[in-house]
């Protein structure tokens, strides 16, 4: 009884000390903010830098409104669409390299000789086949996060405990089951880093897209914002998509912890 | 001659904000010139922190640390470390790794190779000058560790389990180079250990420190021919015995931290 | 598949039909008049127009107009990044500020200041290398900061027993152990320094190989814009393998 005792008396002052340490690391931040609010309409002008207070505004007014919301989804629509196909593509390549010297034979030099591109520069040659619209910023996307998640299946793959492909065959496990029962949940793990690794390039990818080659979406938003002149939207837009990103890392990143148990 | 340590009343207390932990306690040992002293524990019971306190890496809660006669101010060159994990500078050559104390006394290029050269051949390193740490076995490492050591001209050694890594017939190897160097070089070695065997064959004196928190608990006297070979000597009475009584003394603090 | 690894004769030819059979497939069906001219030319037309550009000096001209753009913004960006980085790292007031602040700052998708820039900055040469100076600098901060935090106390530890003094560590023994890491922020950075080049210069034009790829479109020149991902290629190619020989060629103990 006397431990639990002790376990909450030191429990409040703990909790106290965590939050003042939360608020004290965090006061650059507030600096910073405070700066830049006091600095826009004086050291530089308000439309060139809008007030973090205008902007913060200006967020809840597009969000209340609901207007950024047609262009949110279909943001997210392509990303999740091109990020989901270059998973199932890059799995499926990465693995199939590894285990299949053929397919290795076929792909390799294609992949070393377009890696060095970076995949934003294919936007033009998305527009001549697509068009401008979704389906280049799909395309774009899934070509930009193909290589990281092909090269995390590849090596994992390639790298799968011998001994698991003993063992699993000495019960009688062969080829499709094996593939299935082996293979994948021993690579999900690096599969899953890849595509933590693809999530940042998928956003600069949609974003370049949406810059170059769309009428909607955020990077639209953003882009014609700027072109006519209404900045506080043009920043309220840049917050939010990077929000998005930063969450969707996040997410994902919580989601692995509780979903891979066992590594 | 010069490499006198005292130790006297030696704390050293942990606090990391929320809990203080005592990692050595009243402490008081005299290390004479010359003398090769092992100091043996159960693991946890601050031995290394007894090196780095020497070494200067850590700073005493209470009481002093002198080097004849003069308290310690950080790291110093009157002191030389060995680390367990060799600590080489991987992006220079053995030599270069040798040379590196040399340089910081400002010694001459030509000046410097030479005297590196002479730790080098010292240590068998010969023909390996050029290359780098990454392309050496573990005894190689702890061989470049040494000389780089030895090189700079330290009075005291501090060699904290400095063969813990490394297989039985290389430590054993690595024991004897030691003892040969220090027969002929004359330093203070301090040398922690967790090897009773390794401290007992090493050793002018053996300390075993009590468990939580540190302190001196026996100090055992080693007295043994070093003129016989390693066989001669591991398989005498007198070693045996000397052994045996350090065993008994490490084996009670062992032990006790079993109870509850 | 190893694309770090150094060229292959037998390698190459074992895998190398598949670029071979992808060619002459191209070549083939463009040919036959099997795709719309507009767009995939036949890859002989592609070629004919690279190579009329490289003589008439066009490609060389806005290649290096990209190539200013991408190293000079990411050399900035490097002597700016490893100094914050390591002052981060070794520093507890310089942490403390530019922590949150790093949170905050490598996670927002850095293309999508390309309008801000061109508001603050207009849509010249200043104004691009500034962007891919800014947004190159976080991998290059964070890495930085990273490999310095990891670097071997001991060794630290050792060069202080040796006689180095505080701040000869910095130079002695910091930055050549945290150098592996620096390189790789660096070996990141690189890619991200194209991207937000050719993304700047097909939104706002200037110049260089990624508004000679929109021209192309506009134009309904798609030679244009295949010949100049094809120079794209090279520059990416070729850069990528300076960053892996200085690699090797300075990291030669790792």
């Amino acid at each position: 009884m006397s431990n639990v005792n002790a376990g909450t008396a030191t429990a409040l002052p703990s909790g106290v000390r965590s939050a003042a340490r939360f608020v004290f690391d965090w006061i650059p931040l507030a600096i910073v903010t405070l700066l830049w609010e006091f600095a826009s309409g004086t050291a530089v002008p308000a439309e060139v830098l809008p007030a973090p207070s205008v902007v913060a505004g200006e967020i809840r007014e597009l969000l209340v409104t609901g207007e950024v919301f047609s262009h949110l989804f279909i943001s997210l629509f392509r990303i999740s669409v091109g990020l989901g196909l270059s998973i199932a593509a890059g799995v499926l390549l990465g693995i199939g390299m590894a285990r299949l010297d053929p397919v290795e034979n076929f792909f390799e030099v294609l992949l070393a000789l377009t890696y060095p591109i970076p995949k934003t520069a294919l936007v033009p040659l998305a527009i001549l086949w697509l068009g401008v619209g979704t389906r280049t910023a799909i395309l774009i996307v899934f070509l930009a996060c193909l290589l990281p998640i092909v090269m995390n299946a590849y090596n994992a793959a390639s790298d799968v405990d011998q001994n698991l492909v003993w063992s699993a065959k000495m019960m009688g496990t062969e080829g499709r089951r094996l593939f299935w029962k082996v293979i994948i949940p021993a690579t999900i793990p690096e599969i899953l880093t890849g595509v933590r690794q693809a999530i940042p390039i998928a956003f600069i990818a949609l974003v370049s897209a949406e810059l170059i080659a769309s009428n909607q979406g955020i990077g639209y938003l953003i882009l014609t914002a700027g072109q006519v002149g209404n900045y506080p939207t043009m920043f309220a837009n840049i917050v939010i998509i990077s929000a998005v990103a930063y969450f969707a890392v996040r997410g994902f990143e919580i989601g692995r912890e509780r979903g891979l148990v066992w590594t | 001659m010069d490499g006198n340590v005292t130790i006297s009343n030696l704390e050293k207390v942990y606090d990391d904000g929320s809990e203080r932990t005592t990692a050595v306690e009243d402490l008081t040992f005299d290390i004479d010139a010359g003398e090769f002293v092992s100091v043996v524990g159960p693991s946890g019971c601050g031995k290394s922190t007894l090196l780095y306190l020497l070494a200067g890496f850590l700073d005493e809660t209470s009481g002093t640390i002198e080097v004849d006669g003069t308290p310690i101010d950080g790291p110093g060159t009157d002191r030389g470390v060995v680390f367990q994990d060799y600590a080489l500078f991987p992006w220079r050559t053995v030599m270069e790794n040798v040379t590196y104390g040399l340089e910081e006394q400002d010694m001459g290029k030509e000046e410097r190779r030479s005297t590196a050269q002479q730790y080098i051949d010292m240590m068998d390193l010969s023909g390996f000058e050029d290359n780098y740490p990454k392309e050496l076995s573990g005894g190689m490492k702890q061989r470049v560790g040494l000389a780089r050591t030895l090189a700079y001209g330290p009075k005291i050694l501090l060699m904290d389990e400095p063969f813990g890594a490394l297989d039985q017939p290389l430590r054993e190897d690595l024991q004897d180079q030691l003892l040969d160097i220090w027969g002929d070089l004359d330093k203070t070695v301090v040398f922690v250990t967790h090897d009773v065997e390794e401290a007992v064959y090493l050793s002018d004196s053996v300390m075993v420190m009590t468990r939580h928190p540190g302190t001196k608990k026996t100090v055992t006297d080693v007295d043994i021919d070093r003129s016989k070979s390693r066989a001669d000597i591991i398989t005498s009475d007198e070693f045996t015995e000397t052994k045996n009584e350090v065993w008994r003394s490490l084996r009670e603090e062992t032990q006790s931290g079993v109870q509850p | 598949m190893n694309l770090d690894r150094d060229f292959d004769v037998v390698g190459a030819l074992k895998s190398v039909y598949s670029l071979v059979i992808i060619l002459v497939l191209w070549e083939v069906v463009t040919q036959m008049g099997m795709i719309h001219y507009y767009f995939l030319p036949p890859l002989s037309d592609v070629l004919a127009r690279f190579f009329e550009l490289l003589a008439n000096g066009e490609l060389l001209e806005n290649a290096y107009l990209t190539l200013k753009r991408a190293v000079v913004g990411l050399a900035i960006a490097t002597v700016l990044g490893v100094v914050v980085g390591v002052l981060c790292a070794r520093n507890a007031a310089v942490e403390w500020f530019f922590d949150p602040i790093i949170k905050i700052g490598y996670p927002v998708p850095i293309i999508a200041l390309v309008p801000v820039f061109m508001l603050w900055f207009g849509i010249n040469d200043t104004s691009k290398i500034i962007m891919v100076a800014v947004g190159t600098f976080w991998p290059i901060a964070v890495n930085a900061r990273d490999s310095t935090r990891q670097v071997d106390k001991n060794l630290v530890w050792a060069a202080k027993m040796m006689g180095t003094s505080d701040w000869r560590l910095l130079r002695r023994v910091v930055l050549p152990a945290a150098s592996p890491g620096i390189m790789t922020g660096l070996q990141i950075a690189l890619p991200l320094s194209l991207i937000i080049t050719f993304v700047f210069e097909m939104v706002a034009g200037g110049g260089g190989l990624g508004a000679l790829e929109i021209e192309g479109v506009r134009s309904f020149q798609s030679t244009l814009t295949y010949a100049a991902i094809i120079a794209i290629m090279i520059v990416g190619l070729v850069l990528d393998r300076l960053l892996r020989v200085a690699r090797a060629r300075l990291l030669r103990w790792t």
